[in-house]
C-alpha cells in the first residue's frame, strides 16, 4: 500500500493560486484530512490528485509512480484510485449493483461471475445487501451515500479520495457515518485523503490533519497537536474557540500588553517582538482562592456576560486596567453573575505564542 | 522506474475550432457579409445610393411605419392578454389549468400563418364565417370585423405571440416564493397592494422582456403580413424585402432594406437580456417555498370564461374552420352530409403533384436539418460546458448568435451569397438547410445546454476515476443521461422547419418548395380546401412531435412539471 507525495503543487485561476507551492505527505495506511475554510484550496488539491485538473508546477506521487509531473500527466482512469463525491454522484440509469460493480470491469481477468460476487461482499460490508437491483433514486440520503462508498472501496483502490461526503446528510446520520468511515479505513487500510471544512468531522476520522489557508498547508498533523499547539495564527483562529491576545514579548517567556502580563509556554521570544497568544476558554480558570499553582499567571477581571449552554458556561470576563476581553468556559456548578469581580488563573502551558 | 503517460502534445481544441470557424462562417458571416456588402455597392462602386433610395421612397418609409405600428401593438396586447393568464395560471385557483396550458402551448406551436389564413375563413368580410353569423343575427349589411385591416393584422399577430409573453411571466412568478408576497401582507398590505408593490416589481424585468419578444415575432413575421396586409393594401418591411424578389429582383435594395431590420432584432436582444441578466436582484432563485394559490372567490368563473375567450380565439375557432373546410365540399357551405368528403385529402396527398413534392421536401429537410441540428447543438453544448476548450465562452456565444437575423433578413443574405461562386446552393435543397440550421441552431444550442447542464460534471469524474477513459465515459454516462434532452432537441429544431415560411418563401425554386411555401401559393389559388388539408397535416405532424418530446422529457416543454 504507497504513500502520497505532493511536492510544490501549484494549480492558478486566471492569475490567482488557488494550490500554492503546497507540500504534503501522507504515508502509507495513512487517513489525512484536508480541513480549510471554503476558498483554501482543499477541492482543488484533491481534483488535482485525482486527475481532474493538470497543476501549472509540482509534482505527485504515489509510491514510486509518478502521477504528475511538469513532462507527464496520468489521466484519471489510471491512477488506481477511487473517489467518493460530494454529491455521490451515482449514476441514475444504472441499477445499485450497476454503479457498484462498474469500476470492477476495468479490472482484467475478472469474470461476470467474480463481478457479482465482489459486489455482493461489499454490499454487505455497507449493509446494502438485497439492494442491488434498485435505482439510486429509489435510496435514502445514507443510502446512496453508502452506495458510493461501496462503489469506491470494491475496486480495491490505493489511494482513496473524499470531497465532503458526509456534507449532504442531517446531523445524526453525519455523525453516524463519521465511525463508519473510520471503521471502513480501519478495515480496508486505504491511503486516503478526505476534504472536509468540518473540524469535528476532521478530528473523529483522520489519522493527521492538514490545515489549509490560502492554497498552502498551514500546519499538519495530529488532531491533539493542531489543537493544543497551533503554529499560526489562523490555525488557532480555525480549529475550536480561542482567545487571541495581541501582544509583545517581554522576556523569552513572557509577553506583555499595557498592564497585562502572561508568562508562555515557549523560552524563545526575542524581546520586543510582536506575539500573539492563543488561550483556549476551558484553559481558564477562576481562581477560588488567592492561590492557584505556583507560576500561573493570575489577572483579575470582572464578569461582563454569562451565557448558559448546558454542558458548560460561557462567560466573558473584561480584564482589570486592560482592553482585554476573555472568554472563559467553567463547569456549570460555578455560577457568577455579570459584574461580578474575578480573578482567573492561566497556567503558561496553555499560553501558545504564535508568530504573526 | 516510474510509469507515466507522456501528456499529449496535440491541442485537441484545434480541430474543434476550425469545424466550428467555417461552419460559423458558412451560415452566418458569409451571407451577412455579403449582405452588407451588397447593401452598399452599385456598378459604380461602394455607394449609399441603395440606403437612399429605399429610406426616402414614401412607399417604403410607409412599410416601415407600418411595422412600427403593428410590432408595437402586438407587444403591448400580447402583454395585455399574456400577464393577466401567466397571473391566474401561475398564482390562483382558476380550475382548468392544465387544459389551458396545453392550449396554450397548442397556440405557441400553431405555425402563425396558418392561424391568419384560418382567420381569413372566419373574419373574411364577405365570406368570413363569423360575419356571415353575426349578419344573420342582427340582418345588418356591416360586417362584424374585416381582418384585412391594421387592427385584424394586430388582432391575429397576437394570437400567436402572447405566449411568449406568457411563458416568460409564468416561468418567473413560478420563481418567487410565497414567502415574499407573505412577507409583505403580514406588515399589512392588502392583496391588492402586495401584488402591485411586490409581485409587479419582481415580474417587472420579465414582463418588459416578454413585451420585446412579442415585438421581436411581430417584427420578423412573414405570413401573416402577407396574408393579411397585402389583400388590404400595405406593406410590412418583411413583405416589402419580399416584394423586391419579384421579377426583376432589386437584390440591393432589399438588401439596404434589410440592414436596419437587423440592427433593430439585434438591439431589442441585446436589451432583453440585459434585462434578464439583472434579475438576480429579483430574489427569484433563492430557496422557493410551497406556493399557495390565491383564491379567486366569485371572480373564479368569470376569470374562467375570459381565458377561454382567448383560447376560442387561437385554438379553437381557427382549427374547427380548418377541420370543416379539410372535410367540406365548399367550405363557405353549412356542415351537412351532402357537404363531407375525403376528396380534398386524396387530391392533397395524391393527385396534385406541388403539394406531394413539398410534404417530401419538408420532410426531408426536417429530419436532416433536426439531425444535424441535434448533433452539432449536442457536441457545442458539451465542449461549452465542460469548457474543454480556452474560448469555450465565444463558441456558445456564436451558437446563439443567429437569434438576432429575422428568417427574411437571413434568406436575402443567403441568396446573395449562395447565387455566386464558389458555392452556388440557390434552387437546391441545401440552401434551405443552411438556412434552417443557421435559424434553428440557437433554440437547440439552449436546449442542449439545459440538458448538459442538468448532468453533474462529477458523474463523468466518477467514470473517470474508476478506470473508463474519456470516450467510454461519454458513451456509457454522459449519453445515456443526456439522451431525452437531446431528442428534445431533434423534436425542437424539426417543429422549427416545418414551419418555416419567412426564409423559404425567398429561397424557394419551383423544384424545392416547402409545405409552407404551398400553402402561401395555394391561397393566391383560392385553393383553401387543399390549405386546409396541408394545414391539419402540418398540424399532426406539430403535436405528434410535441407529445414525443414531452415522453422523452417527462414534463410539458413549456418548462412545468407535471
Amino acid at each position: 500500500m504507497p504513500g502520497v507525495t505532493l511536492r510544490g503543487l501549484t494549480k492558478r485561476y486566471g492569475g490567482v493560486a488557488a494550490v500554492d507551492n503546497l507540500l504534503l505527505e501522507v504515508k502509507p495506511r495513512e487517513l489525512v484530512a484536508l480541513l480549510g475554510p471554503s476558498g483554501c484550496g482543499k477541492t482543488t488539491t484533491l481534483r488535482l490528485v485525482a486527475g481532474f485538473l493538470t497543476p501549472e508546477a509540482g509534482e505527485i506521487w504515489v509510491g514510486e509512480r509518478c502521477l504528475s509531473s511538469a513532462t507527464a500527466v496520468v489521466p484519471p482512469e489510471r491512477r488506481r484510485m477511487a473517489m467518493i463525491f460530494q454529491s455521490y454522484a451515482l449514476w441514475p440509469h444504472l441499477t445499485v449493483a450497476q454503479n457498484v460493480g462498474y469500476g470492477l470491469r476495468f479490472k482484467r481477468g475478472m469474470t461476470r461471475t467474480d463481478r457479482d460476487r465482489r459486489v455482493s461482499e461489499m454490499l454487505r460490508v455497507v449493509q446494502l445487501d438485497g439492494f442491488q437491483a434498485r435505482y439510486p433514486s429509489q435510496l435514502s440520503g445514507g443510502q446512496q451515500q453508502r452506495v458510493a462508498v461501496a462503489r469506491a472501496l470494491v475496486v480495491e483502490p490505493e489511494i482513496l479520495l473524499l470531497d465532503e461526503p458526509l456534507s449532504n446528510l442531517d446531523a445524526n446520520l453525519r455523525e453516524e457515518m463519521r465511525f463508519e468511515i473510520r471503521r471502513l479505513h480501519e478495515t480496508f487500510g486505504i491511503t486516503t485523503l478526505y476534504v472536509t471544512h468540518d473540524q469535528a468531522e476532521a478530528m473523529v476520522i483522520s489519522d493527521r490533519i492538514a490545515v489549509l489557508d490560502r492554497g498552502r498547508v498551514a500546519q499538519v498533523g495530529s488532531a491533539e497537536e493542531i489543537f493544543q499547539q497551533p503554529r499560526t495564527r489562523f490555525v488557532a483562529d480555525f480549529i475550536g474557540r480561542t482567545n487571541l491576545v495581541d501582544a509583545v514579548a517581554a522576556t523569552p517567556d513572557a509577553v506583555t500588553r499595557g498592564a497585562l502580563r502572561l508568562r508562555v509556554a515557549s523560552a524563545d521570544l526575542t524581546p520586543g517582538a510582536r506575539v500573539s497568544v492563543s488561550i483556549r476558554p476551558h484553559e481558564i480558570a477562576f481562581a477560588t482562592s488567592t492561590e492557584g499553582h505556583a507560576g500561573d499567571n493570575v489577572v483579575s477581571g470582572r464578569v461582563r456576560r454569562v451565557s448558559y449552554l448546558g454542558d458548560a458556561v460561557d462567560y466573558q470576563v473584561e480584564l482589570a486596567d486592560s482592553d482585554v476581553v476573555l472568554r472563559v468556559a467553567a463547569a456549570p456548578v460555578l455560577r457568577l453573575r455579570a459584574g461580578e469581580a474575578v480573578r482567573l488563573t492561566i497556567p503558561p502551558s496553555a499560553c501558545v505564542p504564535l508568530p504573526e | 522506474m516510474p510509469s507515466s503517460v507522456v501528456r499529449s502534445t496535440f491541442d485537441r481544441s484545434v480541430p474543434v475550432w476550425i469545424t466550428t470557424a467555417v461552419t460559423l462562417v458558412l451560415l452566418m458571416i458569409l451571407p451577412l457579409g455579403w449582405l452588407a456588402w451588397v447593401s452598399v455597392s452599385s456598378e459604380q462602386g461602394t455607394t449609399f445610393a441603395n440606403y437612399v433610395q429605399v429610406f426616402g421612397d414614401p412607399h417604403l418609409q410607409k412599410a416601415l411605419w407600418n411595422t412600427i405600428v403593428l410590432a408595437f401593438w402586438v407587444g403591448a396586447a400580447s402583454l395585455a392578454v399574456g400577464v393577466p393568464m401567466a397571473w391566474l395560471t401561475g398564482r390562483t385557483d382558476l380550475p382548468g389549468k392544465r387544459l389551458i396550458r396545453a392550449l396554450i402551448m397548442a397556440s405557441f406551436v400553431t405555425p402563425p400563418f396558418l392561424g391568419a389564413f384560418a382567420w381569413v375563413m372566419l373574419a373574411g368580410p364577405n365570406a368570413g364565417l363569423l360575419n356571415k353569423v353575426y349578419r344573420g343575427l342582427t340582418a345588418s349589411d356591416e360586417p362584424l370585423m374585416n381582418i384585412f385591416t391594421m387592427s385584424g393584422l394586430v388582432f391575429v399577430v397576437t394570437l400567436y405571440s402572447f405566449p411568449y409573453v406568457y411563458i416568460m411571466i409564468v416561468n418567473t412568478l413560478e420563481l418567487i416564493a410565497s414567502d415574499l408576497e407573505e412577507a409583505g401582507a403580514i406588515l399589512g398590505a392588502s392583496r391588492l397592494r402586495v401584488a402591485l408593490t411586490i409581485t409587479l416589481p419582481l415580474a417587472l424585468p420579465a414582463i418588459i422582456s416578454g413585451f420585446i419578444l412579442a415585438v421581436l415575432q411581430a417584427l420578423a413575421l412573414f405570413g401573416s403580413p402577407a396574408i393579411l396586409a397585402l389583400p388590404a393594401g400595405f406593406h410590412t418591411i418583411t413583405t416589402q424585402i419580399w416584394t423586391f424578389f419579384q421579377y426583376p429582383p432589386k437584390v440591393e435594395q432589399a438588401a439596404a432594406f434589410s440592414i436596419p431590420l437587423l440592427l433593430a432584432t439585434a438591439l431589442l436582444l441585446q436589451l432583453q437580456k440585459r434585462l434578464l441578466g439583472r434579475r438576480g436582484y429579483a430574489g427569484v432563485g433563492g430557496k422557493t417555498g410551497a406556493r399557495r394559490p390565491i383564491p379567486l372567490g366569485r371572480w373564479r368563473w368569470a376569470a374562467l370564461a375570459g381565458v377561454f375567450a382567448v383560447l376560442a380565439c387561437t385554438i379553437v375557432l381557427p382549427y374547427a374552420i380548418l377541420a370543416k373546410a379539410a372535410f367540406a365540399k365548399a367550405w363557405a357551405q353549412p356542415l351537412s352530409w351532402d357537404n363531407l368528403t375525403l376528396a380534398n385529402f386524396t387530391f392533397t396527398f395524391f393527385e396534385y403533384s406541388a403539394t406531394r413534392d413539398a410534404i417530401i421536401n419538408t420532410l426531408e429537410l426536417g429530419i436532416v436539418t433536426a439531425t444535424v441540428g441535434a448533433v452539432m447543438a449536442a457536441l457545442l453544448a458539451y465542449v461549452t460546458n465542460r469548457r474543454l476548450v480556452p474560448g469555450h465562452q465565444a463558441l456558445g456565444f456564436l451558437a446563439v448568435a443567429p437569434v438576432v437575423i429575422p428568417g427574411v433578413v437571413l434568406a436575402v443574405g443567403l441568396f446573395i451569397a449562395y447565387t455566386r461562386p464558389p458555392l452556388v446552393l440557390y434552387g437546391t435543397l441545401a440552401i434551405l438547410f443552411v438556412a434552417y440550421l443557421t435559424k434553428e441552431l440557437p433554440v437547440g444550442y439552449a436546449q442542449a445546454d439545459t440538458t448538459f447542464k442538468g448532468v453533474h460534471p462529477e458523474l463523468e469524474e466518477a467514470g473517470r476515476i474508476l478506470g473508463a477513459g474519456r470516450l467510454r465515459v461519454l458513451r456509457e454516462i454522459t449519453a445515456p443521461l443526456a439522451r431525452s434532452g437531446i431528442i428534445a432537441t431533434w423534436c425542437f429544431v424539426f417543429i422549427g422547419v416545418i414551419r418555416e415560411l419567412s426564409a423559404s418563401i425567398i429561397l424557394f425554386t419551383p423544384a424545392t418548395k416547402v409545405i409552407s411555401v404551398v400553402i402561401f401559393d395555394l391561397k393566391e389559388e383560392g385553393q383553401f380546401a387543399a390549405i386546409s388539408v396541408l394545414g391539419l397535416f402540418m398540424l399532426a405532424m406539430t403535436f405528434g412531435i410535441v407529445l414525443l418530446m414531452q415522453t422523452a422529457l417527462g414534463r410539458d416543454f413549456l418548462g412545468a412539471k407535471d
